[in-house]
């Protein structure tokens, strides 16, 4: 499934009603590898939060295809996620105590039993891919860049359409950095994934198709570029 | 429908409460969990935190076995108590405290009685319906066991017959309680009044030696550390009469002669049939010469007094360990403030939030079961422990195994605190995804 975002007149406020990012148009073709850059407090993690469904209180539409992943119930938004969008953080965000095979399989511990085997099978395939260990008890000992691997290859196990990383090679050395970054939008280019990610890393962004600046909120540049080293 | 219950063995009724008691804990479990397998998880965050889920566990454990093991051990009390007393269906003494006669004749507790005259006890004896009447003579002691005197047909009632040894022929002869420390052959000088067990006052000493011809086997009651010796010997060594005219010689035990009967506190009386001794009882309470009563029914009394305290333990008990449990689910609820990200990630991957409110309840409530078994072990382990220290101390034997009612205790206080663990799970559920993700 392939699916194309079109946000209108998006508009996310502080507890105290300041305005953290006001988005009047932006669309996005299936497929498509988009980064989002800007200072820091522009408003990058509050957009990617608002294009995942994830982000309460705010106005205006976020569609991903029919679906208004802004207004739609919380049971909706959910489902939604959990078969369509898989989540990248900086600081990896795995479970510590559980083995790799079982991090990158974790959505196997909530969906629908008969789903969980395949689900255990494509994480399982992802680690292969992305060179993971599979012997390991736990993921306690691995670098940052095999953790965030795990963590690529969690968000890749339900066969998402729709890929989002927040800063996903910040907290990595520059070589490992490059290489989840070749890793990341490898998989995502063979896999027809829309890619979504919000960093300060060049390297990253210059993998993008288009690279989206945030300024205070708003978006103040929107440039498309030639793909590169991929 | 009552009649249905009522006509269930007693234990199929237990097991039942005990299944009616779980019956919340496990509807909620299968409500939370249903359709999930969240199992990965919880122990995950029980080997994240394994210090204090240790602490925790520990806490709930100590908490639930000292309420599992009093309970317990008040009931093996009562059953040990009441055990002790089964030998001594009626007693008979001069009017007074029922309660204080019975610690003294039933359980050698020392008190200073008045005493029944020859004529009553001749008459008791000579009753037609009476099978035994065994007077008592108490006051000395050696090295803390009381010296009993009393006829050679109560030792035999008294130890089934179980005897090593022989029983007395003459006033210096005596048969010891399997407690006792002395052996067979043993010479020994009682000493006036309760001693203590390495007592050396040697001038309270009475001038007699005494030799241990016989040991009882063992009742499990204070009898067990009990001297008997013929009741004739008590009465000599206080230059009394013996209870025999000089012509009967050196003559021991019954019958006695109500001339040089000197008296007695207490006489146990037994009969074939139960309904004599109400008959008996009826007829020896008399105002101001005797009082007779059942040492079953005083205790029965006690034990409904005793009751009303008990019930207030098990209350209070179970208030405790709610208590207890309310404060580790506070200690999970600072805890699981620290997996707030994980959980909102676990949400942001699309986790219902059932999902995830089944993992925080699943493993506060993994930390309260474990704990609350480990309690039953607990329990068992303080009442085994409690009962030694007072069949030490009382020379009753007390066994307080757990029993149904501590199992409900738990099975209760399993549920309850099932039920307050919905709590901790429920305030991580409501915190938003997004700010638990920035967290």
């Amino acid at each position: 499934m392939s699916v194309s975002l079109t946000i209108t007149d998006l508009v996310a406020r502080d507890p105290r009603g300041r305005i953290l990012l006001s988005v009047d148009a932006l669309s996005c073709e299936p497929g498509q590898a988009i980064g989002i850059r800007g200072p820091s407090g522009a408003g990058k993690s509050t957009l990617l939060m608002a294009i995942a469904g994830i982000l309460a209180g705010a106005e205006g539409q976020v569609k991903w295809g029919d679906v208004d992943i802004l207004t739609a119930g919380q049971s909706a938004r959910t489902a939604f996620r959990a078969s369509n969008i898989g989540l990248i953080f900086q600081d990896f965000l795995l479970f510590e105590e559980l083995s790799p095979a079982a991090n990158a399989a974790i959505a196997a511990l909530f969906l629908p039993a008969k789903q969980r085997r395949g689900l255990r099978q494509r994480a399982n395939e992802q680690l292969l891919r992305l060179n993971i260990p599979q012997d390991a008890r736990t993921v306690a000992s691995f670098s940052g860049g095999e953790r965030q691997r795990v963590a690529i290859a969690r968000a890749l196990a339900n066969d998402p359409a729709i890929l989002l990383a927040d800063e996903p090679t910040a907290s990595l050395d520059r070589d490992t950095a490059n290489r989840v970054a070749d890793d990341l939008t490898r998989l995502a280019r063979a896999g027809n994934k829309t890619l979504i990610t919000v960093s300060h890393d060049h390297d990253l962004l210059s993998r993008m198709d288009r690279v989206l600046t945030l300024t205070d909120g708003r978006i103040t540049n929107d440039s498309r570029q030639e793909r590169a080293g991929v | 429908m009552f009649d249905l219950w009522d006509g269930l063995p007693v234990t199929v009724q237990d097991m039942l409460v005990a299944l009616l008691l779980l019956a919340p804990a496990a509807l909620i479990g299968l409500a939370v969990i249903r359709g999930f397998a969240p199992g990965p998880l919880i122990r995950a965050m029980i080997g994240r935190f394994f210090s204090a889920n240790v602490l925790f566990v520990l806490l709930i454990a100590v908490s639930v076995g000292l309420g599992v093991g009093l309970i317990a051990q008040e009931r093996g009390l009562r059953h040990g108590t009441a055990h002790a007393a089964d030998k001594f269906d009626l007693v008979v003494t001069a009017p007074g405290s029922e309660l204080t006669m019975m610690m003294a004749a039933v359980y050698l507790q020392p008190t200073d009685a008045p005493l029944l005259d020859g004529a009553t006890y001749a008459e008791l004896a000579g009753h037609e319906n009476v099978a035994l009447a065994a007077p008592l003579a108490f006051g000395d002691s050696y090295r803390g066991a009381p010296l009993v005197g009393t006829i050679a047909d109560f030792a035999r009632y008294l130890s089934s017959d179980r005897i090593e040894g022989r029983l007395w022929q003459t006033s210096s002869e005596a048969v010891i309680g399997a407690a006792v420390p002395l052996q067979i052959e043993d010479r020994f000088t009682p000493a006036h009044g309760m001693t203590g067990p390495h007592s050396e006052e040697e001038d309270e000493d009475h001038d007699i030696d005494l030799t241990v011809v016989g040991r009882l086997g063992v009742t499990g009651t204070p009898w067990d550390r009990a001297i008997l010796v013929p009741i004739e010997t008590i009465w000599e060594v206080h230059g009394l009469a013996n209870g025999h005219a000089l012509a009967a010689g050196d003559q021991i035990g019954p019958p006695f002669d109500s001339e040089f009967f000197p008296g007695t506190p207490a006489v146990i009386v037994r009969s074939e049939q139960l309904w004599a001794n109400y008959a008996l009882r009826s007829q020896f309470t008399r105002d101001k010469q005797t009082m007779a009563f059942f040492p079953g029914e005083v205790l029965a009394r006690l034990y409904s007094v005793i009751g009303d305290v008990r019930q207030a333990m098990e209350i209070l008990s179970l208030v405790s360990q709610i208590l207890v449990a309310a404060s580790v689910l506070l200690g999970l609820f600072i805890l699981t403030n620290q997996l707030r990200r994980h959980m909102a990630l676990l949400r942001a991957l699309g986790a219902p939030g059932r999902f995830v409110f089944a993992v925080i309840w699943g493993y506060a409530t993994s930390l309260l079961v474990i704990g609350a078994m480990l309690g039953l072990a607990v329990g068992a382990g303080a009442a085994a422990a409690l009962s030694e220290i007072v069949s030490r101390q009382t020379g009753i034997a007390i066994s307080a195994p757990l029993g149904w009612a501590e199992i409900h205790l738990v099975a209760g206080f399993v549920s309850v605190s099932v039920f307050l663990a919905l709590y901790p799970a429920y305030s991580v559920l409501r915190s938003p995804v997004a700010t638990g993700l920035r967290s």
